[in-house]
């Protein structure tokens, strides 16, 4: 009679195990992506600092542009990214005599603040690249794709997310979102398009 | 048979039912053994390469539409994305597991129509793809990704599963998690 008990107990054990096992199983797999939440367009971006890819220590406010700020979300692999180098850079050189800086960001964790120096050098990219370790910034954007752009207007607003134009190759450019939102935002004018689907590669997030 | 041996024999039957039961669930790698087990008449009679299929925007939208309501997985990709070369072989061998069981798996690149002839065909042999193949050839890709979920941010890989009704009860930027996904899958045929 012991025995049975003992064989008894032992067989509820078992079940027990079996069932936290599984509850604990269907609990790891959840069905919606992790992504952050973007941030709403017409938010404010609070200061933050970040190194840059020579390891200094910069922050919005040394970042910011007069009349505003362009994040730039940049790879060193990610092909469509690199497909965007030249324009990237024309489009600093274009906005910084008008007020805007254009700040490129980092937040893949496989690419080291080495790599983007060593990417920025060979590709002649001028405008500072952040290093996001931890992907800090990317999260509170809700940032997922390179390359995509965040505007700023000159009170740290987000006026615009999205694609830099609709051409990955440049041979067929159509639309051209994020300029557009540059040139609404310095005669006063709402961006008539504030969102627009940014194609690209996956941030790797740490 | 003694009166101990009975009980422990029935314990260890219990038991084995039990992990037999669990035990697939909570493996992280693909099964060896279902692929095993496809029948071979009907992966034979699937051709040995498919061909890449070019399509517009506008053919987009049906082809999301699942088919005499099997529940359909869609993976969005491209030959110069890592991300999706990397979980490539798990979305063939889940193909090859799942498809005789009622659920279709298609895959759409987004590769430039220039590598259509080049880097397309050579990856797919490489990765002995079965499945149907798109390549989504759009002029500007925006309207496309906004169709497919408005919050898709366009990133590369993107994976859909759809139930046998069309909706979306799954979906992955990024790289997915091959147990998660699996596990999605069989949810969505267990309610079939």
């Amino acid at each position: 009679m012991r025995k049975q008990s003992v064989i008894s107990l032992l067989l509820a054990a078992i079940f027990a195990i079996v069932a936290v096992a599984n509850v604990t199983n269907h609990n790891a797999r959840a069905t919606t992506p992790d992504v952050p939440a973007a941030l709403a367009i017409g938010s404010t971006v609070p200061e933050f600092s970040l190194p840059d890819a020579d390891g200094k220590t910069q922050s919005l406010s040394s970042l910011k542009g007069k009349n505003g700020t362009v994040f730039i979300f940049v790879a060193v692999q990610c092909p469509v990214s690199n497909a965007y180098n030249e324009r990237m850079e024309k489009l600093a050189q274009d906005y910084k005599a008008r007020g805007i800086n254009v700040v490129g960001i980092n937040s893949n964790v496989a690419e080291p603040a080495e790599a983007v120096k060593a990417h920025a050098t060979t590709n002649k990219l001028t405008f500072p690249i952040l290093k996001d370790p931890g992907n800090k910034i990317a999260d509170q954007l809700g940032a997922t794709v390179t390359p995509e752009a965040y505007v700023l207007d000159a009170s740290n607003k987000l006026i615009y997310r999205g694609r830099i134009d609709n051409s990955r190759k440049g041979d067929s450019i159509t639309a051209t979102e994020l300029r557009d939102a540059l040139e609404a935002s310095l005669v006063g004018k709402p961006v008539s398009k504030e969102i627009a689907a940014a194609f690209g590669c996956s941030i790797k997030r740490a | 048979m003694s009166s101990l041996t009975r009980p422990l024999l029935l314990t260890l039957g219990v038991l084995g039912l039990l992990l037999s039961f669990t035990a697939p669930a909570w493996g992280r790698e693909p099964r060896e053994s279902h692929a095993a087990r496809t029948p071979r008449g009907k992966r034979a009679a699937l051709k040995p390469e498919p061909a890449v299929r070019v399509i517009t925007a506008e053919e987009l939208g049906p082809l999301l539409r699942p088919k005499d309501a099997r529940p359909l997985l869609v993976n969005y990709w491209a030959t110069w994305c890592d991300p999706c070369r990397e979980e490539f072989p798990d979305l063939v061998k889940i193909d090859q597991d799942f498809r005789t069981k009622g659920l279709d798996t298609i895959a759409i690149s987004l590769d430039d129509l220039a590598e259509l002839k080049t880097e397309v065909p050579k990856f797919l042999r490489l990765m002995k793809v079965r499945m149907p193949v798109y390549l989504l050839h759009a002029a500007d890709p925006e309207p496309s990704i906004k169709m497919v979920d408005p919050t898709w941010g366009g990133a590369l890989p993107a994976t859909f599963l759809y139930d046998a009704r069309g909706e979306i009860v799954y979906k992955k930027f990024g790289r997915f998690d091959t147990a998660e996904l699996r596990a999605a899958i069989e949810k969505v045929m267990s309610k079939k």
